[in-house]
């Protein structure tokens, strides 16, 4: 061991379950292909509510993927999370991996609501049948921590655990979390978040959202940075990363697909969107500074997009007070116009996309949009090649909370080949 | 007037049960010959044996001893819940 090389977390493993589709593929190969999976709401009960358009994750099995006795006690919003953590464990090549110790592998999630579905289900049951008709797994199912619990134990992992309630910009805080996990000594850290607000009850509780569109039309519903604006379409679905400390990752001859290499944090109180400037591009200067970058080494920006004028403004004004003139140069991104926004798993989704597209030398484009009002080289039409080295991804949430990551292609020697 | 009515939850009730509120599949003959062995055994915890006691409740529509939901075998929860049954208490 060489004690004086720092350790570093790597991305090893990604595993998607989203609006485009069941797995990372038909993820990637929708989001570089511009293509779009916002539609009308058409989930049985979900009808009759002035939100719709929605990116619903369809044809997703869960018995294909988690054990029946999992499926009993967690939401749909597990229901992803462990799905997508299984992928992400059969990409790592770790699925039936005999890890030396239990002790060595963490798992970090993010959520924004936890399972409201489950939820809605009992409290039914109690204010209609009675105390009696509750099932005790009303208990964890619904709790927003529950994906990190069950993650850990269906695969016994035993290592530092935790979950992020950070808003949206949680499933980067989580990254972060899970980045420092592995430089404070654990090898392995499942990370990730996922969300399932598209059910009755989580979307009444969304209709008080004043940044939610209620636009009717499919492709008209998010439309960020443009001067058509009207907020932003909800989804459901996440993904799961795999990260290791790159050395332990090499040893055992994993790919090394990019480093989570800085990150920062910061709070400016819900829906200030003005003031998230501020605070958005405070985040961005912590990140870059953790990972060692300078402005211009920002090859590639997934923005937030929130969807709303004066939030656009913000994140446009945040990037030129954060990178200065780079900002007007470099290549801004939004894939999410395609999948919708599915809250606390929104940039998770946009690390995954960054980090395939870092190895694939793509940016993907933003759907929907083609007529950007803001002084930014905003990627629309077809996906563009960049033989891109650092990515910087942005996320908001509607409470306040905003973060920033930095990834870099490949570990600390470089891409792996 | 006596109670005619046979209250006995058999092993194949109690594994019915598991399947549906907890999710967990028993084979058969190993329920049968491992009756004794702790819940755990069969991937049931403890949250899911409270979820069993509270359908026998509903329905026999009566209470179940406290201990019910501490039993650790099917062996011992069967011979607690059916003597509660016949008794009554």
């Amino acid at each position: 061991m060489s004690g004086r090389e720092p350790r570093r977390a790597v991305v090893t493993g990604i595993g998607a379950v989203t609006p485009h589709g069941i797995g990372t593929e038909v993820f990637w190969k929708t989001t570089v292909g511009g293509g779009s999976s916002l539609a009308a709401l058409d989930r049985g009960g979900c009808e009759g509510y002035p939100l719709r358009v929605a990116g619903q994750v369809r044809g997703f099995d869960p018995a294909a993927l988690v054990e029946e006795t999992f499926l009993v006690q967690t939401d749909r919003f597990t229901h992803f999370a462990m799905a997508a953590a299984r992928l992400a464990l059969e990409d790592a090549l770790l699925a039936d991996a005999d890890f030396d110790s239990p002790y060595s592998v963490g798992v970090v999630t993010a959520a924004g609501s936890g399972g409201g579905e489950f939820g809605q289900r009992e409290l039914q049951n109690l204010w209609g049948q009675g105390s009696k008709y509750v099932g005790p797994y009303q208990s964890i199912a619904w709790f927003y921590a529950a994906s990190t619990g069950q993650i850990s134990i269906r695969h016994g992992f035993k290592g530092p655990c935790g979950v992020v309630a950070s808003d949206e910009a949680g499933g980067l805080d989580a990254l972060a979390q899970a980045a420092r996990t592995v430089r404070h000594g654990t090898d392995t850290v499942v990370v990730g978040a996922a969300e399932a607000p598209l059910a009755p009850y989580s979307i009444v509780c969304q209709l008080g959202y004043p940044e939610l569109s209620r636009a009717t039309r499919p492709d008209h519903a998010y439309r960020p940075f443009t001067s058509e604006a009207c907020g932003f379409a909800p989804a459901e679905g996440g993904a799961v990363l795999v990260l290791e400390e790159e050395r332990a990752a090499r040893a055992r001859g994993a790919e090394v697909r990019a480093t989570v290499a800085g990150h920062g944090a910061t709070f400016t109180g819900a829906s200030r969107w003005a003031e998230s400037r501020d605070g958005l591009a405070h985040a961005i200067d912590i990140a870059l500074g953790e990972a060692g970058c300078r402005p211009e080494d920002v090859d590639v920006v997934y923005a937030d997009a929130l969807g709303v004028p004066e939030a656009d403004r913000a994140e446009a004004g945040a990037l030129a007070d954060a990178l200065g003139p780079h900002a007007r140069r470099v290549p801004v991104t939004a894939p999410k116009t395609g999948t919708g926004r599915a809250y606390c798993a929104a940039p998770v989704l946009d690390v995954t996309a960054a980090v395939l597209g870092l190895q694939h030398g793509l940016i993907p484009p933003t759907p929907h949009v083609t007529d950007p009002c803001h002084d930014l080289d905003l990627v629309t039409g077809p996906a563009r090649a960049v033989e891109a080295r650092t990515a910087l991804v942005l996320s908001r949430g509607l409470m306040g909370c905003n973060a920033a990551l930095v990834l870099r292609k490949g570990g600390a020697r470089g891409p792996h080949r | 007037m006596t109670d005619q009515v046979s209250y006995e939850v058999t092993l194949e009730d109690l594994a019915a049960l598991m399947k549906r509120t907890a999710g967990v599949s028993v084979d058969p003959d190993q329920f049968a010959r491992q009756a004794d062995a702790g819940f755990d055994t069969f991937g049931l915890d403890s949250l899911g044996l409270l979820g069993i006691v509270a359908e026998l409740e509903k329905r026999y529509g009566l209470s179940m001893p406290p201990d019910a939901e501490r039993c650790k075998s099917p062996a011992e929860f069967l011979a607690l819940i059916n003597s509660a049954l016949t008794t009554g208490v």
